[in-house]
């Protein structure tokens, strides 16, 4: 019996692991490409070089790519902490009955598929008094939609962990009133669940193309558009810039996580 | 004038009332109990004395002063609450500083008094820890001194020992009164616990399905209940109907009848034949079930020793103190 354990126990790290392979092997694919001088004709590289990365890191293009990507995701985040903590607020607080309907709200964003709610937008947006089609201000309009539910489930859990009724009633019978029973008992005990619904709808965001690509194209490339419009330069440019932003968000990611072990 | 005055206080939610017409009356320094099963409106009617809960229509009188039109940061109550809600992401002594922060008491003053208000309930040493390090008991305590640094003109403590364990409820509940007894704070507590309410109150209001059933201190409650809820609720009474009545009594008996368990005595020589059923040890108290002219009654008896314990199916014979019989509505 405990043979058949142990060799069971080996069956099955062995089937992980080689998933684990399987899953990471075009990852490192790309990594030893774009570490790569060339490699073309051979089963290894024929050399290992930094080069494509310095030219990457060096290249204007780029780097307001990657700024205009942050300045855009920063730019929805910020919009939806502004929106969406009063509102959470609000309705748990006043109308918990509310909070059904809004679990249904928030997530028609992804009920519509991305191709056919930015024909809409396109529509809607394109011309006339609100035309902002092309421009950034689109983009942060509807990626704060997209982040909307990310942002409500993640604060909405958190808010149910720490009573808020019992807290708000306790601050205002000490004195406090609305405002400063929310700024001071409130927010600072949500501050976990704010911070790991904005990386992990940062990570999502960052690697959004559908909306990028149909709403503002190159009009004000964001870094999918960008490697998109890049695929038939060097592919091992195009493999270091994969490799770059895999690297930012699995930071980012990271990062979420610690911040999600602290809450539990 | 009272120093608590409740006038005809109505509040209703979605149509259906959860009560009508309060009235009730409280003295300044008395600790009184708002005792109820769950869902009789104990503590909504704490809640709407606090200004949490708006009232539909009535009067609260505090020292003379209609409260009802004050938001809750004016009126000058303090509460304790079940959860404890102490505040997560602040020290013990930033939670108990709290009240004396949003009045901008300057701060030699605050320290002074959270440091006294902390002593009282003998937390003193555990001034820099965050609530998440604390046991139950010490988080209501702290929850307790917070309510107290403010110096209330009236306590409301709802259900403060329910999330706790026997032991440190029984420990905390007499602290709770001998602080209140010192500070002569004039407090409403509220408790589904019979117990906890006989023991602590100097009045009890016995409270069900929006109304109040029953005043008075925890003797009359106990001894003299008005009716047949007031009976079952308090004590362990024998509630039998007016048959079963007659037939124990040999009397016609038109009315229900409450006797108490412990106004019956067992012994060999009695008025009743009696059969015992069953027995349970309650600790210093052995509660048996007996068979009397086929009634069942229960009986308690001070568990003195092991001799004197009547097995089940013991021939016994009981009497019954004829002034501890109630006849209730």
């Amino acid at each position: 019996m405990r043979a058949d354990a142990r060799s069971g126990g080996w069956y099955h790290r062995a089937v992980v692991y080689l998933l684990f392979l399987i899953l990471l092997l075009p990852l490192a694919g790309t990594l030893l490409y774009s570490l790569a001088t060339s490699w073309s004709a051979s089963l290894l590289p024929s050399g290992l070089t930094f080069k494509w990365y310095i030219a990457l890191w060096s290249e204007p293009r780029f780097l307001a790519v990657f700024g205009q990507s942050l300045l855009v995701c920063v730019g929805a985040l910020l919009l939806s902490v502004v929106l969406i903590l009063p509102l959470l607020f609000v309705v748990h607080y006043h109308f918990p009955r509310l909070d059904a309907l809004m679990n249904i709200l928030i997530l028609l964003p992804f009920a519509v598929p991305p191709v056919v709610s930015s024909v809409g937008l396109l529509q809607l947006y394109g011309s006339g008094p609100m035309a902002m089609v092309g421009t950034p201000w689109i983009l942060i309009g509807c990626y704060f939609t997209i982040a909307l539910p990310f942002m409500y489930r993640a604060i909405t859990n958190n808010l149910q962990a720490i009573n808020l009724r019992d807290l708000m009633d306790a601050a205002q019978l000490l004195g406090a009133n609305t405002w400063q029973a929310a700024l001071l008992v409130v927010l600072p005990n949500l501050r976990k669940g704010l911070m790991v619904a904005l990386l992990l709808s940062f990570s999502f965001l960052f690697g959004e193309f559908v909306f990028a690509n149909l709403l503002v194209g190159t009009r004000y490339e964001t870094l999918q558009v960008y490697l998109n419009n890049m695929r038939n330069s060097s592919g091992h440019f195009n493999s270091a810039l994969v490799i770059s932003y895999f690297a930012f968000v699995l930071v980012l990611t990271w990062v979420a996580n610690r911040l999600n072990k602290d809450k539990t | 004038m009272s120093f608590v005055s409740v006038q005809k206080l109505h509040k209703s939610y979605a149509g259906s009332p959860v009560f009508e017409n309060i009235d009730c009356r409280i003295e300044r320094g008395e600790f009184v109990t708002l005792l109820g099963p769950s869902g009789c409106g104990k503590s909504t009617l704490l809640r709407c004395i606090a200004g949490l809960t708006p009232v539909d229509s009535g009067q609260i009188l505090l020292d003379d002063h209609d409260i009802v039109p004050l938001s809750p940061q004016k009126r000058g109550i303090g509460m304790v609450f079940q959860s404890y809600a102490l505040f997560p992401n602040m020290t013990v002594e930033q939670n108990v500083a709290f009240g004396l922060r949003m009045q901008k008491v300057k701060t030699d003053e605050s320290q002074a008094r959270v440091r006294e208000a902390l002593a009282l309930v003998e937390l003193g040493n555990f001034a820099g820890r965050y609530p998440h390090q604390l046991s139950g008991g010490q988080c209501q305590r702290v929850a307790l001194a917070r309510s107290l640094v403010t110096r209330p003109r009236l306590l409301l403590l709802d259900e403060p020992l329910s999330a706790l364990d026997a032991r440190i409820r029984k420990h905390l509940r007499e602290q709770i009164r001998a602080i209140q007894r010192e500070l002569g704070l004039t407090t409403i507590f509220v408790t589904h616990d019979q117990e906890e309410a006989l023991t602590l109150s100097d009045r009890i209001f016995l409270m069900n399905q929006g109304r109040i059933v029953q005043s008075g201190d925890a003797e009359t409650l106990y001894t003299a209940p008005v009716d047949l809820f007031a009976a079952g609720f308090i004590g362990n009474y024998n509630l039998l109907d007016a048959d079963s009545a007659s037939r124990l009594l040999q009397r016609p008996v038109t009315s229900r009848l409450a006797i108490r368990p412990e106004s019956i005595t067992l012994g060999i020589n009695g008025e009743l034949d009696a059969e015992v059923r069953s027995h349970s040890l309650l600790g210093n108290v052995i509660r048996y079930r007996v068979q009397v002219r086929e009634v069942e009654l229960v009986v308690d008896v001070l568990n003195r020793s092991p001799a004197d314990l009547h097995a089940d199916g013991q021939r016994v014979s009981v009497s019954i103190d004829p002034t501890a019989l109630r006849e209730v509505a």
